[in-house]
């Protein structure tokens, strides 16, 4: 309390408690308010509903920096920022005709001319008649508690952005370590198949000596055998099929020994498969099968070893060929292609193997035979893994195929066509222009 | 008519006498057996052949290094020779014309019909020897 009694002129007193009558009743609420008014933590004025400061406490000094000598009879406009200068006139219509406004958040300026935030609550006083003669107002300074907020919000968009970044980091750790994974895997087969290459050149020297050995002997005794029964003709053919047979595994494993050895050059992919074609032609005869061309004339040229391609396809070709021992349709086809989504083996990185608006070429290789079953499709490209009868297949052509293509930059899939009832391979490969 | 003189040298005894038997069986070809690689060049600078048959992967001497003596020689430097290889797919040797570097090659296993046919066309084309006919006189 600073002492200010209810009779002192103090310009801070409040013209509403100055109407009071000085009755004992009068004297004690007045000096109620006058204390209310002097102890506020919180701003209080009063504004005649001409816009007119009439009353001033002493925390309206200490928030607006004004005292209250220096303010009271100036206009209230002194305290409003330029751009909020339409609530003054909202405000003091609204007060005039009787509504109160309560927690309004606005901004406000001090002597000083720094802005403050302020949370406005102002009622109107009234005469004896009832009639509006003044606003009373209570401003707290909220400046604090703005910022405070503010504060929050930026560091709960600091926040969020950091929760962004961290879930962007985390989702490129993700496929950092599948593509770690993947290299490892890949890795782990390139030692693989090393390994097999130098074992295979082992072997091959160490067997194919004494298959040529047995190979001799049995066109020697074909030869020299005067009259030979049925029995000695079949075991000699039976004989030379063997040696032919363990002779086309150990090819088979030589091919790895080789795989890693391309002599590229630009070829025209279509003509690669037309002379794979022209190779199967006796299978393709023999089994019954029709051949269907949907070969793209436009197709762009391709850096490959023509040789291992070939081989590939000539691969494919006699899977295919084996998958349809009763007939059917190999369907051959070739196109361009612009590769517009991310998928396997497709993304906007250096590291993918193909790139999103990147044009390649694809080459399906198609049969109608019975399809692959799901667990043989895992396996497909395991080496020695074969689907073909005994005394068909040595497992390692898809093997062999894969390492070629992969080789060439080039991937390949397997799967059965759309609706069942055959395979179909696919390959691509990067073509040498858009 | 002579015989066509073929030398083979290749360390694998088996082979070379199961070639040697079947060659000769035949009766237009006289073949001499060398096992080991390192008298491959006297061996051939005594029989005078008319081709020589060399295993490419021996224990002590390579048949490239035994090519290159031979074709240091001024007797026999124009004397076909016909690489017979295991390290070699047949598919790469077909694919390349059974040819590699340059020399002719044959993967084994091979059978005699593709090795008699491989002599005939080596001993026909322009720089070969007509069958028993050595382009240097035989001692």
């Amino acid at each position: 309390m600073d002492g200010i009694g209810a009779d002192q002129k103090d310009p801070r007193v409040a013209a509403s408690t100055q109407t009071l009558n000085g009755n004992g009743r009068d004297a004690e609420v007045r000096s109620r308010l006058d204390a209310v008014w002097e102890l506020a933590n919180d701003a209080l004025f009063a504004v005649s509903l001409e816009g007119i400061i009439v009353a001033w406490n002493r925390a309206a000094e200490r928030i607006y920096g004004y005292p209250a000598q220096a303010i009271i009879g100036k206009h209230l406009s002194i305290l409003v920022p330029e751009d909020r200068r339409h609530e003054l006139e909202t405000t003091i219509t609204s007060i005039a005709r009787g509504a109160t406004i309560e927690h309004f958040e606005t901004v406000r300026l001090r002597s000083d001319g720094v802005p403050i935030d302020v949370s406005l609550s102002i009622a109107p006083t009234r005469d004896e008649k009832g009639h509006v003669t003044c606003a009373l107002a209570v401003a707290r300074d909220i400046t604090a508690i703005k910022q405070a907020l503010r504060q929050a919000e930026l560091s709960s968009v600091k926040l969020s952005e950091r929760e962004a970044m961290l879930r962007r980091a985390l989702l490129a750790l993700r496929k950092s370590l599948e593509e770690t994974k993947s290299a490892q895997l890949q890795l782990v087969q390139a030692a693989k198949l090393e390994s097999i290459g130098r074992l295979a050149a082992g072997v091959a020297h160490e067997v194919k000596n004494p298959l040529a050995v047995i190979l001799f002997a049995i066109d020697y005794l074909a030869e020299t055998v005067q009259t030979p029964d049925a029995n000695m003709v079949s075991a000699l053919k039976d004989a030379r099929d063997a040696v032919l047979r363990a002779d086309s595994v150990i090819r088979g494993l030589l091919e790895f020994s080789t795989a890693t050895e391309l002599t590229v050059a630009k070829e025209d992919v279509n003509s690669v498969l037309q002379k794979a074609l022209l190779l199967v032609r006796h299978a393709l005869t023999k089994s019954h099968i029709f051949v269907v061309e949907e070969l793209a004339s436009d197709l762009p040229p391709a850096m490959l070893d023509r040789n291992k391609i070939e081989q590939v396809f000539v691969n494919l070709m006699i899977n295919a060929v084996d998958a349809m021992p009763s007939g059917g349709t190999l369907i051959i086809r070739s196109r361009r292609e612009q590769l517009k989504e991310p998928g396997p083996d497709v993304g906007y990185r250096r590291s993918d193997r193909f790139r999103v608006g990147q044009t390649v070429i694809v080459i399906e290789i198609e049969d109608t035979g019975t399809g692959i079953d799901e667990a043989a499709r895992a396996r497909l490209f395991d080496p020695f893994f074969t689907t073909k009868p005994p005394g068909r297949g040595t497992g390692l052509g898809l093997a062999v195929c894969k390492s070629i293509i992969a080789l060439h930059g080039g991937t390949i899939r397997i799967a059965n066509r759309e609706g069942g009832g055959g395979a179909r391979a696919t390959v691509i490969f990067q073509s040498v222009r858009p | 008519m002579d015989k066509i003189r073929v030398l083979l040298i290749d360390d694998e005894p088996s082979f070379t006498r199961m070639l040697k038997l079947s060659l000769e069986r035949r009766g237009r070809f006289e073949v001499m057996v060398e096992n080991n690689g390192a008298y491959g060049l006297k061996v051939a600078q005594d029989f005078r052949p008319d081709i020589i048959l060399l295993d490419v992967i021996m224990p002590d001497i390579d048949g490239g290094e035994i090519a290159s003596t031979i074709r240091a020689d001024r007797n026999l430097k124009d004397t076909p020779i016909v690489f017979l290889t295991a390290g070699v797919s047949k598919e790469t040797t077909r694919a390349k014309g059974n040819v590699i570097g340059g020399q002719k090659y044959l993967a084994k296993p091979v059978t005699v019909d593709e090795i008699v046919r491989c002599i005939e066309t080596q001993l026909k084309k322009p720089g070969g020897v007509a069958p028993g006919s050595s382009p240097v006189p035989k001692s």
